[in-house]
């Protein structure tokens, strides 16, 4: 057996130098501190990411896009194809514990200033790869036509049509109209299965690239420690090992969600009906729709929606450019603010999806 | 007491000399009697407001006392001539609305006919836009008004479908308001027990105003309408309910509550499905039962239709022809229908059939409803069992949505064959029964294949788990070898 494994290692390695591979994969050490649960989340989006890819493509070997089949297919995959609600329920479920388990990476990368020098590209391709997956939700969740997709689908079309100027061909470029129509089915699809996954993809690859090539952020307090302190452990196979085990973990998990939870389908969406009573976005889309809902109609001149999107695009920018002007944690200062600002933050997010859960 | 009776009558003839004296008072009268005369004068001498003492002046205005003509019809005395348009019928009203006024006439008669008239569909603006349609005069004419119960008055109950009909069977004059309402209600009402009754001088018969109301007309849509579809029945219970009333007419006083509470009555009253029929829907409205029915049995299958049609292909019409039973009436009952549930088949004692089918004689029949209860027992027990388990597998998550649907066609069937028992053919009767107990039969599989899948995920989620904790441990296991060969190499 071992002969068989060394001849196929030679073979590969002779023609594409694995040995050099191995070599820095076997030096390459990873920072073990209190904060090291951590690190555990990149690895696990990335494990959910790969679960979306396959099952998506499982999918799509029996969906039909197109508003008179959309939903009937989405039904026979759940009853009629072998294991096709597993899949299903699986693709769905996967998708919310991607955007979860993003969001707390991006958030402890965010409270260790993982972001600061020299990983500002690491940080930017991260958001990018956020704002993608959210764009993956929001398509892929108008992909069964059920009511609730396409209510929620016009609601937040409508959203990004009050965005001035630009707002109006957004919204209709998203629709591929004035309404949601079967046009906006095709083009959601034409979304998430090609463009997003092919320019999600090129961002995966260089954030990828960039963490193995400069390893992980170690905390700032660990300048203040002796070198005889930092305790590390080897990326390969340690913690890659690690990351197989909460990988196993969280595909457990994800059985059990599809079997005691299978996603449901809804009724067929119906465009001449009126609008459902409380119609509500994804969960990750929530505290921003329950944010506008509080908003006054108008704040001095500026339309109060207006405004609420207006605040959140520039949130989201700073959010964005953070290790461009947070020049402290660069210098390796401590910065209380960064601190406190993504706490007042994790605590309005989730009051605010809590409340727009409730309410 | 005496004494009382003493006074009433002192009263009584200090009123009559009063009125004697006003009537003797009124010159507008002895002056246009002696010098023009005419119709005028004529009919209102027999005016009931002429015997109250009421002058010309009373409507006319002006100074009756006086036999000066210009002194009696001057503006400064308040004269206005011939009242036109609203002002004729606001000339009556400024006594009849008056209570106190009327009261002093010795009147007990209503002081809301006016405000009811403006609100009525007659009380509506005519074409001209300058007045409503119908004035006081338009019914009770002018000059000449006596009481309501005096045979000479237009709208007294034996005149006023004549009344009614000057405008209604105009067909000119009443497409200027309603092109869509009939004008031959004069000719159907004649058809009909009231019309008939009523032409030979019966006053206690329905009439127009009887069911339509008098002063208060409304739309037949106007919810607060006499004739609204959910009021008909009290309107018609009015009369056919109240025994003493109907005594003379010997005939039940029971339909309304019968009515009631029969499917038909529910959906009406209680559910307000302005579908159901009321009153009128069977007995018709105008006429005797609807055109073109010559029986109020055979009313049933204007909406039933296909019972109708297959009743009257099916063995029993005959039957019932020869015996003169009346059709639907026979099984169902007439005002008290009650929901026609499968037990009215079958030879049990709730069961229609056995009234006439007993099991030795009339056996075939009995044969064929004895096999026709079975057949419709198993329909419904099939439905039942295959609903109880779609339900069960859609209440523990399972995508059945396709046999839900196909539960339809079971229900159908069984409506189905609630409607070909009216053929009485038990070839017919299996051959639909036999469909839908087949549908859910399919049915039943399908959920119960899904409540098999259902456990089968639960099974394979346990073996899948088993495996991945397995896995995980021995990953784990792993794990702590190698580092603990790390740290050994590193000592």
């Amino acid at each position: 057996m071992k002969t068989v494994w060394s001849k196929t290692y030679n073979w590969i390695n002779e023609r594409v130098e694995l040995d050099g591979l191995v070599e820095f994969m076997g030096k390459k050490y990873v920072p073990v501190n209190s904060h090291s649960i951590w690190y555990y989340f990149g690895g696990v989006s990335l494990f959910l990411f790969i679960i979306q890819v396959v099952t998506g493509i499982l999918l799509l070997l029996y969906y039909k896009g197109g508003e008179a089949l959309a939903f009937e297919s989405i039904q026979f995959i759940m009853s009629k194809v072998q294991f096709g609600w597993l899949i299903r329920s699986i693709h769905s479920w996967a998708a919310n514990l991607f955007i979860l388990t993003a969001m707390i990476h991006m958030f402890s990368v965010y409270f260790g200033k993982a972001y600061r020098k020299p990983r500002e590209i690491t940080w930017v391709t991260g958001m990018i790869m956020f704002f993608l997956a959210l764009g993956f939700g929001f398509s892929g969740y108008l992909l069964p036509w059920n009511e609730l997709a396409f209510f929620a689908t016009k609601v937040g079309t409508d959203i990004a049509g009050v965005v001035p100027v630009v707002g109006k061909p957004i919204m209709e470029f998203l629709r591929g109209g004035e309404d949601v129509t079967g046009a906006t089915l095709s083009r959601f699809f034409g979304f998430h299965v090609a463009v997003l996954p092919g320019i999600f993809t090129v961002f995966l690859g260089i954030h990828l690239l960039l963490v193995q090539r400069q390893g992980m952020s170690e905390p700032v307090s660990y300048a203040d420690e002796g070198a005889k302190e930092r305790k590390t452990m080897p990326f390969f196979p340690n913690f890659l090992l690690r990351d197989m085990l909460l990988w196993l973990i969280v595909l457990n998990l994800l059985a059990i969600l599809a079997v005691f939870f299978p996603w449901e389908l809804g009724k067929k969406a119906d465009l001449f009906a009126s609008a459902p009573a409380g119609i509500k976005p994804e969960w990750y889309f929530l505290f921003m729709f329950q944010t506008l809902k509080y908003i006054p109609g108008r704040v001095l001149v500026i339309d109060g929606e207006v405004l609420g999107i207006l605040v959140f695009g520039l949130g989201g920018l700073l959010w964005l450019l953070v290790p461009f002007w947070d020049r402290k944690s660069s210098r390796g200062e401590r910065n209380r603010f960064i601190n406190y600002a993504g706490l007042g933050i994790v605590f309005y997010i989730i009051v605010l999806t809590i409340v727009g859960w409730i309410v | 007491m005496k004494r009382l009776s003493r006074m009433m009558m002192l009263f009584g003839l200090l009123g009559c000399v009063s009125v004697t004296a006003l009537r003797a008072q009124d010159k507008c009268l002895s002056c246009h009697e002696a010098t023009i005369g005419g119709q005028a004068v004529a009919l209102f001498k027999r005016d009931i407001h002429h015997a109250k003492g009421i002058s010309c002046a009373g409507c006319h205005g002006g100074d009756s006392k006086t036999e000066e003509m210009d002194q009696a019809m001057n503006a400064k005395a308040g004269y206005i001539g011939v009242p036109k348009g609203d002002e004729i019928s606001k000339a009556c009203a400024s006594c009849h609305a008056n209570a106190e006024k009327m009261k002093s006439f010795g009147s007990n008669l209503p002081t809301n006919q006016f405000q009811n008239l403006q609100e009525s569909v007659h009380g509506k603006l005519s074409t001209s836009g300058k007045e409503r349609i119908v004035q006081c005069t338009t019914c009770h004419n002018s000059h000449g008004i006596v009481s309501v119960h005096n045979a000479s008055s237009p709208v007294f109950a034996l005149n006023i479908v004549k009344t009614c009909t000057k405008c209604h069977a105009d067909a000119s004059f009443m497409r200027m308001y309603n092109p869509s309402l009939p004008v031959d209600q004069l000719d159907k009402y004649r058809t009909s027990v009231h019309g008939i009754r009523n032409a030979k001088g019966d006053v206690k018969v329905a009439e127009c105003a009887s069911c339509h109301g008098s002063h208060d007309i409304r739309n037949a849509k106007d919810t607060k309408s006499n004739v609204y579809a959910t009021n008909v029945p009290s309107t018609c219970a009015r009369c056919h309910s109240n025994s003493d009333y109907m005594k003379e007419y010997r005939i039940p006083t029971d339909q309304f509550d019968k009515f009631s509470n029969s499917v038909h009555g529910v959906a009406l009253l209680k559910k307000h499905d302005l579908g159901a029929p009321a009153c009128n829907s069977c007995h018709g409205n105008h006429a005797a039962t609807p055109p073109g029915i010559s029986s109020v049995s055979k009313v049933c299958g204007t909406c039933h239709a296909l019972n109708a049609d297959l009743f009257s292909t099916s063995p029993h019409k005959k039957a019932f022809d020869d015996r003169k039973l009346p059709e639907c009436e026979t099984c169902h009952s007439n005002h008290e229908i009650i929901i026609a549930t499968d037990k009215l088949i079958g030879v049990t004692s709730e069961a229609v059939c056995s009234r006439c089918h007993g099991e030795a004689q009339n056996s075939k029949g009995y044969a064929a409803a004895k096999a026709m209860r079975s057949l419709i027992d198993s329909l419904e027990n099939s439905e039942k069992k295959a609903t109880e388990l779609v339900n069960e597998a859609e209440q523990k998550g399972m995508e059945i949505s396709e046999a839900k649907y196909k539960l339809r066609d079971a229900h159908q069937a069984r409506l189905e064959s609630r409607t070909m028992v009216h053929a009485f053919n038990e070839g017919r009767f299996r051959d639909v029964a036999s469909k839908g107990v087949a549908v859910s039969a399919t049915v039943s599989e399908e959920a119960t294949k899904a409540l098999d899948e259902y456990v089968f995920r639960r099974l394979g989620l346990g073996i899948a788990t088993l495996a991945i904790t397995i896995l995980a441990i021995s990953l784990y296991i792993f794990i702590r070898r190698i580092e603990r060969r790390q740290s050994r190499g590193t000592q």
